[in-house]
């Protein structure tokens, strides 16, 4: 401890956060929800900033700007940002220094760029305001900082606009618009939260250097443990708006103190055991040879395989693989173009409106986002009850109890959420919810598409053990689609490898995760970002700086 | 200088240094630019621009002060959640809820407050106010008080009535069209479009011409030819939402087109019809009271605003203001029903400041 003391003291200080309180205005009250934070950020020093959702860490890292959201305020203490003080600086004095000197990357590249400019004209439109480089100066720097930022082409990706490059690409050109004028602060709020595993670890790298190679100072703000272990010097564990414990990275990661950071760290550990498929069986779901297309473009070629009742099959694969447009051909939303779906043995009309109502009462769907998939305006007794009326019509007393014997399922007190409204739940709620009214219809199989992935590692992990639960009750088969492979190893009992609409690879769990693998299996399950803090660099050095991601199978 | 002239002058500047004492900027700047423009309107205009001006401030301080008060009431009788909305309106807001409860009682109640029929002759044409006629007599020699609260049952109600059917064929349309695409959108899209390439008050002269002008048909011709905006308000909103995971939820579930529209996507979408509702009305009343004066509208002897403003036209030449009374009847419902719009918009939009 001493000795980093010592290290640390040695270079400037940048940031000085001294019992920050900030509050926010809802129910025409004023509620603190950043209580009394402290923060110290060196030049040249990276800082994760780690907790689950409504912790306050995209708070804080807004407040280190001196920005607020819509309907907070800053209520006490001091940012102290190079000598200045941000909660007392005029309005023209804050926005003198956002942009040159404090940048900020953005959760969803794709919604901060403006998809009517070139990248390049949005790159060079903050030097050119602060006059800081002349516009074909900057223009340069730009192709410069894209080449270090290791994008393809260099010279013409600026060229382009927002929706023709990828979603990886577009974060690497955020940040390098983040560092158009060599700010001395950039705040990473999520930066890689939205993307695959394949693409992250692009963007890790590109991150990691330049901000290396500029001596720029980073707040890193995520959920993801293994990524913050890559990216920071020391890591804050928040928790409600104030601080668990703080530490330097390795240390944090082998000898966490307090219980709350712990059970964070557990997270990863938990694991099911594999199941045989039952034998002498049809299986529940058949995908036999199934070919679809959006229009003119072919989208899947010759998919199959089969589900077993009671056992989980995980689609694996990066976005874009066909993973959800097989679910929509076995839910009939998007009729294949040759080959069948069979149920129970039985081959299920193409379509879903020629389906029976016992065979869409049969399979059900989880969805991604709760939010979109409940309706904000209906109450969540009518949510789960409709299925249960709708397929068995269930009626009156007979209804609420069966809402009541679900809620209890899902481990949600019913006389709490009888009347409730989706708005008013927390995401893990609104996934319970979306749970309960899949189990309401009484399906054999239900498909979960990516229900984990919006959710915090400790919320999800809930949802995991939930699903679990239920299946072993209720001998349920599940079609898992996820891309992360850690939920994989977590639950599923066979694996199915998707890429570019077509199976790379399928086989038991156990089978699939130890080698020899397919090369794309192979770059999935090494792309995983892991709690080790020199796993990027050790991914790096096998694969060579210029050939991760994607680039890496094109070699071998 | 009278007494008037200076303590007009001594109010605004005393007014001044005391807001300019206590820091008050907005105020403050209000205060001495109107001294300041009070001097050369004094100058050129004399005693009586100074006394516009005081009316004028006095009416809106009038209004400003009975829309607090009405607000601040609204806020304790109103039940709780209701009450939490109005308490963060503007004063604009419940400005335009008293004007249309006022008009809503007036019409209501509007034998019990009128002292004379709608169409009861009692003094000769174009009498002048007196203490049983309030506002003068019309061109016959009927009541123009009582002429004023009945028009706003006839106008009002069948404005309102008309904006009912345009919501009932555009809403319903319009839904249908969102949730089944394909065909049945096209057609119903390429129908709207025919009715609003035709400017509404020639369509609606048409069709009135052909049909005859008796009430029903009116009311049904102005809600189709207002149907098409609705349909295309009600279509693009729905579009956003059927879209949504828990519209193919209850697609794969089996429900059929009724139910989606009824439970899953009208409660999402209230918000903005409502607030549509509301400025559609205004325009409706407005075409109402435009075919009333061009005879093609509610007929005599029934009292209209619209019709009113014709009949008693003659009377601004002699310098006569009654005419206009009905026009600022309609001027002031207009405002008032926009007023609420405004603030249901922002509201129904999530916008916060």
């Amino acid at each position: 401890m001493s000795e980093s003391d010592a290290n640390t003291s040695k270079k400037e200080m940048l940031l000085e956060i001294r019992g920050l309180r900030i509050e926010g205005y809802s129910d025409e009250n004023w509620t603190e929800i950043v209580h009394g934070v402290d923060l110290d950020l060196h030049r040249g020093e990276i800082l994760g900033l780690i907790g689950e959702s409504g912790a306050g860490k995209s708070t804080i890292g807004l407040a280190a700007m001196g920005f607020t959201r819509d309907g907070c305020r800053i209520s006490g203490g001091s940012i102290d940002f190079e000598g200045m003080d941000l909660t007392t600086a005029s309005p023209d004095e804050l926005a003198s220094l956002r942009g040159a000197k404090i940048a900020y990357v953005a959760q969803s590249a794709a919604a901060s760029f403006n998809p009517a400019h070139r990248l390049i004209d949005q790159h060079t439109e903050a030097p050119v305001h602060y006059r800081i480089k002349k516009r074909l100066e900057s223009q340069e720097d730009a192709m410069e900082l894209y080449h270090k930022l290791r994008l393809p082409n260099p010279k013409e990706i600026g060229f382009r606009y927002p929706h023709q490059v990828s979603g990886g690409q577009l974060q690497r050109a955020m940040t390098a618009m983040a560092m158009a004028c060599r700010p001395d602060l950039i705040i990473f709020d999520e930066p890689t939260t939205a993307l695959d595993v394949t693409t992250q670890i692009e963007v890790l790298a590109a991150i990691r250097d330049i901000v290396d190679q500029f001596n720029t100072a980073a707040i890193y703000i995520t959920h993801d443990l293994a990524v913050v272990a890559q990216m920071a010097d020391k890591i804050k564990v928040m928790l409600r708006g104030e601080e668990v414990e703080q530490a330097e990275t390795a240390k944090m990661l082998e000898e966490p103190e307090e219980d709350y950071t712990k059970s964070l760290w557990s997270v990863r550990s938990y694991k099911r055991q594999q199941k045989p498929r039952p034998s002498g069986t049809t299986p529940v779901l058949s995908v036999q040879n199934v070919d679809a297309s959006y229009g003119e473009i072919p989208v899947l070629q010759d998919v199959s395989f089969d589900i077993y009742a009671g056992m989980t099959v995980a689609v694996v694969g990066e976005s874009g693989s066909g993973k959800s447009t097989t679910a929509r051909c076995i839910t009939g939303l998007l009729p294949p173009t040759s080959g069948k779906v069979l149920f129970n043995g039985e081959e299920l009309p193409s379509d879903y409106k020629a389906r029976s109502k016992d065979q869409l009462r049969q399979a059900q769907m989880i969805y991604q986002m709760a939010d979109t998939a409940l309706n904000p305006k209906v109450k969540i007794s009518e949510i789960i009850g409709r299925p249960a009326y709708f397929y068995r019509g269930l009626r009156g007393a007979e209804l609420k109890k069966r809402v009541d014997e679900l809620l209890d399922l899902i481990e949600l007190e019913p006389a709490d959420y009888y009347n409730r409204y989706p708005p008013e739940l927390s995401g893990g709620q609104k996934q319970r919810i979306g749970i309960a009214r899949a189990l309401a219809a009484n399906p054999s199989f239900i498909i979960c598409d990516e229900v984990t992935s919006a959710l915090d590692q400790l919320v999800a992990e809930g949802i995991l053990k939930l699903l679990d639960r239920l299946q072993k009750e209720f001998n349920l088969a599940y079609m898992f689609i996820t891309h992360d492979l850690a939920t994989v190893r977590s639950i599923a009992d066979e694996v199915v490898v998707m890429r570019q609409g077509k199976i790379i690879e399928q086989g038991p769990k156990n089978e699939m995760f130890t080698p020899p693998h397919h090369p794309y299996t192979d770059l999935l399950l090494s792309s995983v970002p892991e709690m080790d803090p020199e796993w990027l660099t050790t991914v790096l050095e096998e694969r060579g700086v210029d050939n991760i991601g994607e680039g890496a199978l094109k070699k071998t | 200088m009278n007494d008037f002239v200076i303590g007009y002058y001594a109010l605004l500047i005393g007014g001044s240094c005391l807001a300019a004492y206590y820091q008050k900027r907005t105020p403050f700047l209000l205060l001495f630019s109107l001294t300041l423009a009070s001097f050369i309107m004094g100058i050129i205009g004399g005693e009586g621009a100074l006394w516009f001006v005081t009316i004028v401030a006095g009416i809106i301080a009038l209004s400003a002060g009975t829309s607090y008060a009405f607000r601040e009431f609204l806020s304790i009788v109103l039940p709780r959640d209701m009450a939490r909305a109005i308490r963060t309106a503007p004063l604009t807001a419940s400005f335009g809820i008293f004007v249309v409860m006022t008009y809503a009682i007036a019409g209501i109640f509007a034998p019990v407050i009128a002292p004379f029929g709608e169409a009861e002759v009692i003094s000769s044409a174009f009498a002048p106010a007196d203490e049983t006629m309030l506002l003068g007599a019309d061109q016959l020699g009927r009541d123009m008080f009582s002429r004023i609260i009945y028009g706003a049952r006839n106008s009002v109600g069948i404005a309102l009535l008309a904006t009912f059917i345009a919501f009932f064929i555009g809403a319903i349309a319009g839904l249908m069209a969102a949730t089944k695409g394909g065909w049945f959108d096209q057609i119903m899209g390429r129908i709207v479009d025919v009715v609003m390439s035709i400017p509404s008050i020639i369509f609606a002269l048409l069709l009135l011409s052909i049909f005859g002008t008796s009430l029903t048909t009116l009311v049904i011709v102005i809600g189709i030819i207002y149907a098409p905006r609705v349909f295309r308000l009600a279509r693009a909103v729905a579009g956003n939402i059927v879209v949504m995971d828990y519209i193919e939820a209850a697609k794969l579930r089996g429900e059929g087109t009724w139910y989606l529209i009824r439970k899953e996507i009208l409660p999402n979408i209230t918000a903005p019809l409502i607030a549509e509702f509301g400025l559609e009305f205004s325009f409706v009343f407005l075409l109402v009271a435009g075919l009333s004066f061009l005879g093609l509208g509610i007929q005599p002897p029934t009292a209209d605003w619209g019709s009113m403003v014709r009949e008693n036209a003659t009377l601004v030449s002699f310098g006569e203001i009654t005419p206009l009374i009905p026009a600022a009847a309609i001027a002031l419902l207009t405002v008032a029903v926009n007023f609420v719009v405004d603030w249901m918009l922002y509201r129904s939009s999530g916008l916060k400041e």
